[in-house]
């Protein structure tokens, strides 16, 4: 996992950690996620972690089991009556019958579903702060946290992403560690946005830019060759107003495909839809010009007429995330290429084109939690917008991904979160009932394999039984 | 402490003394909740004088009934006629309009002539009432505001069939839909209850007015000028027009009963008329706790309306018992769940009305139970497709299933007087009915036919569902 450039040295030493972390199941490195042991926190919470370079082996790991559980993993499959063992803040193993260390402390699961904590692909509010670097502005006591827990999110986009002529954007992936600021920045710059229709100048200054950026790349790839020639070659110098374009060439960020607007039209027609021209194909095949502009898939934001083109985009590698229900009627004189299709995450996801879901544009909906909203339409039940999805006909097991892994995909983060597997965050929940069923609830979860929400111990749901 | 509840309770049960008494109280259910506590009478929407038929009605028109359609005989894995218990392999016959025959497919023969329509494994469903949208019509007509109060507007003449919204309510269930002015003014003006399809909006209505619709706060204030913007100065406007209409009326049933002259005919009077002859209830948009007071105190007690709280949104529900012994049901919606700032809890309001319970600063007080709770959308701030998904949240939040069920179906009909048509899958009444994939509450089911007044008027197409 690497950074923007950025990001300061200590931060991306601590990203290579977690990387490393991700890559070999034995976590004796720690990622940035338990560094933040308060001075108040109750005492068997573990001992606070060094950063990466300076661990002490001597300080034993603290294990944590979630037991007994149906475990949907995340990525489509299922591992009935399973335990999901996790050494201070990563997931160490999933499986039946696993042997605990000695002293874990275990959560009984049995007769409760363990999923991965739902990942926002847009979200606002949460304790996130409004503007990079967003490590610096977290409040991790905001009561919106829990709100969001409560719902099972445990990361989101917080931020802005760009819609202009270059890749530009200011957001991080904000996870819902409550209580610990530091463990609340997943990573900063993870997402820059660009316009899906450019002007023919912006266009030939966007594909110029690109081409130095990667005539750069390719010269620092030589560069240690050259250097063993010529002692004196000079370091390649990173061309003036490329930084942005690098980070999405480097894959440091994702790109997004922008297709305007975001308003609804309440008393028109329909309801929805990503505003703009969301629904020219024109603009949707532009967007994935880009894409091979960049040789990386983008990601496509509220798409209305991506239904027609899933082979197209699945041939850039790019994805699309948008609200299934959004709803924006055909062109009458061109029905059958024109309009929304409740059926577009099913036919995309069919295709191979990753798909996440996101609340629909509405009055008083919008991506956030909070209590101002109403419910079914914002960010406090994101299992009811991979239900649409189903009802769209997207099976129902793989729907579980639209609003895990593959949204984690799209923010470029699946190496840490959005299923459940060895070397993986520890964001878990345990559900009462079937993830996508609207009546299930968060009973506990866990960020950072730390406990930061039980519905029975926090008042807002704790009274609703059945 | 309670000593204005109790004040108003009393004031509330001398008001149904001039009612009907309530009637005696059921046998006790299966699993009571204590054995000491006596069960309560079950709720009864209050309106003594409503017409006891459609033929009684002198003010409101009534839709048509009886209109052609094939002969069907839908056969599915289950049937849910809501006033009845599930029916397992079951069959509803349907022709020109009406529900034929209903029961298990052993007993109930298809007749000849009739075509066979197998549903597989799907469930027949009432087609859903919805009680608060604004939709059905092509332009914004939502909140015209000629005067504070303006009960000579109606939206009777606005319908269109196929409108975005309107077919977009057929793919979600929905049957039967009360479509009202907005709230920005204090009285919208007259409602239209209309089938969500016909060959024509005349062929679709069900019954006009469908209500009247009064904003009593929470909007309205944006629109009342310096004629009122607070409480007190609307309620003035609210009762004072209301007070024309009950003279207007009080001069009609005098000289209907041979004293005195035949008041000169005004159309708008003559419509308020119908509302206190309780041909039609008033639809009220009121919120929070001060203002379904205010609906109980001065629409329901003072000037004795058959009234019906739409849009239910926020505390109201702290009044649930004062409603129950009011008569008035409540149909909440949209927002579904209030938090509640002073013990931080996400209060869901469909359970709570439903359930009543503790409220904080009072007793524990009585629910509205099984019978007096709905839902509505307030489409097109809710699509109005997603009336279901309405009913969804509010069973999240302990809304109970069964009773959620019969919100969307025969409550809502009984609300506002066409249970005797629409509501629920029994012989005699309209062949309005859905048939749904799964449980029609879980947003993962789908409709893939609707049939209205009898006609299949939607098929789904699974390449590209309309909802």
């Amino acid at each position: 996992m690497s950074t923007s450039p950025r990001t300061p040295r200590r931060t991306r030493t601590l990203c290579l950690a977690a990387l490393l972390a991700a890559l070999t199941v034995d976590l004796s490195a720690q990622g940035r996620g338990r560094r933040g042991q308060r001075g108040d926190a109750p005492p068997p919470a573990p001992a606070p972690a060094a950063k990466a370079a300076e661990s002490e082996p001597s300080k034993p790991k603290h294990y944590t089991a979630i037991v007994g559980g149906d475990v949907y993993l995340g990525t489509g499959q299922r591992v009935t009556g399973a335990t999901v063992l996790i050494a201070d803040d990563k997931i160490e193993a999933i499986g039946q019958g696993l042997t605990l260390p000695e002293g874990t402390t275990v959560l009984d699961a049995k007769g409760k579903i363990v999923s991965p904590g739902f990942v926002a692909v847009v979200g606002n509010g949460m304790g996130a702060g409004r503007s990079a670097p967003f490590a610096d502005g977290v409040n991790p006591f905001d009561p919106e946290i829990k709100q969001g827990l409560a719902a099972g999110i445990t990361a989101f986009l917080a931020g802005s992403v760009g819609s202009s002529s270059s890749p530009s954007g200011s957001n991080a992936v904000v996870k819902l560690a409550w209580g610990d600021a530091k463990g609340m920045v997943l990573k900063e710059d993870a997402v820059l946005g660009i316009a899906a229709e450019l002007s023919l100048g912006d266009r030939d200054k966007l594909a110029e830019s690109v081409k130095k950026a990667q005539e750069y790349l390719k010269a620092v790839e030589d560069f240690p060759a050259q250097k063993a020639k010529d002692p004196n070659a000079k370091e390649p110098a990173v061309p003036p107003g490329t930084d942005k374009i690098l980070a999405v060439l480097r894959g440091q960020s994702v790109l997004w495909i922008s297709l305007g607007g975001g308003g609804f039209g309440m008393f028109g027609g329909g309801r929805g839809g990503g505003g703009g021209r969301a629904d020219d194909l024109d603009a949707i095949r532009q967007g994935l010009d880009t894409a091979r502009l960049f040789g990386r898939g983008v990601v496509l934001q509220k798409p209305v007429s991506a239904w027609l083109l899933p082979d197209e985009i699945a041939a850039t590698g790019s994805m699309v995330f948008l609200s299934p229900r959004d709803r924006r009627p055909a062109d009458p004189q061109d029905p059958d290429r024109t309009g929304s299709n409740l059926a577009s995450a099913a036919i995309l996801a069919r295709a191979g084109v990753p798909v996440a879901v996101t609340c629909p544009v509405g009055m008083f909906g919008g991506a956030g939690v909070g209590t101002g909203g109403i419910l079914g339409q914002d960010l406090n039940t994101p299992q009811v917008d991979a239900a649409f999805a189903v009802r769209g006909g997207m099976d129902n097991r793989k729907a579980l991904r639209t609003i895990t892994l593959d949204a984690a995909k799209m923010l470029g983060v699946e190496r840490r979160i959005g299923s459940l597997e060895p070397g993986k965050d520890a964001d878990v929940l345990i559900l009462d009932g079937d993830p996508l069923h609207y009546a299930t609830f968060v009973t506990t979860a866990l960020v950072n394999g730390k406990v930061v929400y039980e519905k029975a111990n926090e008042p807002l749901f704790r009274h609703i039984t059945r | 402490m309670n000593r204005f509840p109790s004040f108003l309770a009393a004031v509330l049960a001398a008001a149904t003394l001039t009612a009907q008494e309530p009637p005696a109280a059921p046998a006790p259910p299966a699993t009571p909740a204590t054995p000491a506590a006596p069960e309560p009478a079950p709720f009864e929407i209050w309106h003594p004088r409503r017409p006891a038929t459609e033929a009684d009605y002198q003010v409101a028109k009534w839709g048509p009934r009886d209109l052609p359609s094939p002969g069907y005989a839908f056969r599915a894995a289950r049937v849910l006629p809501i006033t009845q218990p599930p029916i397992d392999d079951g069959i509803v016959v349907t022709r020109n309009g009406r529900i034929e025959a209903i029961g298990a497919a052993k007993d109930v023969p298809v007749p000849a002539g009739y075509e066979l329509v197998d549903c597989g494994d799907a469930m027949l469903v009432p087609g859903f009432v919805e009680l608060h949208c604004h939709i059905a019509s092509e332009s914004f007509d939502l909140n015209d505001t000629a005067h504070p109060t303006n009960p000579e507007f109606r939206t009777l003449d606005l319908i269109g069939m196929e409108h975005e919204q309107i077919r977009a309510a057929r793919a979600g269930g929905i049957s039967t839909a009360l479509y009202i002015p907005g709230s920005g003014s204090n009285m919208g003006g007259f409602g239209t209850l209309t089938k969500t399809w016909g060959r024509s909006p005349e062929e679709a209505l069900v019954r006009f007015p469908g209500s009247l619709k009064i904003a009593q706060a929470g909007n309205p204030e944006r629109f009342s000028g310096d004629l009122g913007t607070d409480m007190m100065g609307m309620s003035e406007g609210i009762r004072m027009t209301l007070l024309d209409g009950r003279r207007y009326w009080q001069q009609h049933e005098a000289w209907q009963a041979g004293k005195g002259d035949q008041p000169k005919f005004d159309p708008t009077l003559e419509l308020l008329r119908g509302l206190f002859r309780q041909e039609y209830p008033v639809s009220v948009h009121t919120q929070i706790y001060q203002v379904v007071l205010q609906t109980l105190q001065e629409l329901r007690q003072e000037l004795g309306l058959w009234t019906v709280i739409v849009h239910g949104t926020f505390d109201g529900y702290r009044l649930s018992e004062d409603m129950r012994v009011a008569g008035v049901p409540v149909a909440g919606g949209p927002r579904q769940y209030f938090f509640d700032g002073k013990t931080g809890r996400i209060e869901g309001l469909l359970g709570n009305w439903s359930h009543g319970g503790l409220h904080g600063w009072r007793e524990p007080v009585l629910g509205l139970g099984r019978d007096g709770v709905g839902v509505n959308t307030d489409s097109p701030v809710v699509p109005q497709e997603q009336l279901p998904l309405q009913a969804a949240m509010g069973v999240r939040l302990g809304w109970p299933h069964e009773w959620a069920l019969r919100g969307l179906t025969i409550n809502a009909a009984r609300f506002v007087g066409i249970d005797h048509r629409v509501g629920s899958l029994e012989v005699g009444k309209d062949a309005d009915l859905a048939v749904w994939s799964g449980d029609p509450i879980d947003p993962r089911s789908y409709v893939s036919v609707m049939v209205i007044n009898g006609t299949i008027c939607y098929r789904r197409d699974p390449a590209r569902p309309l909802f």
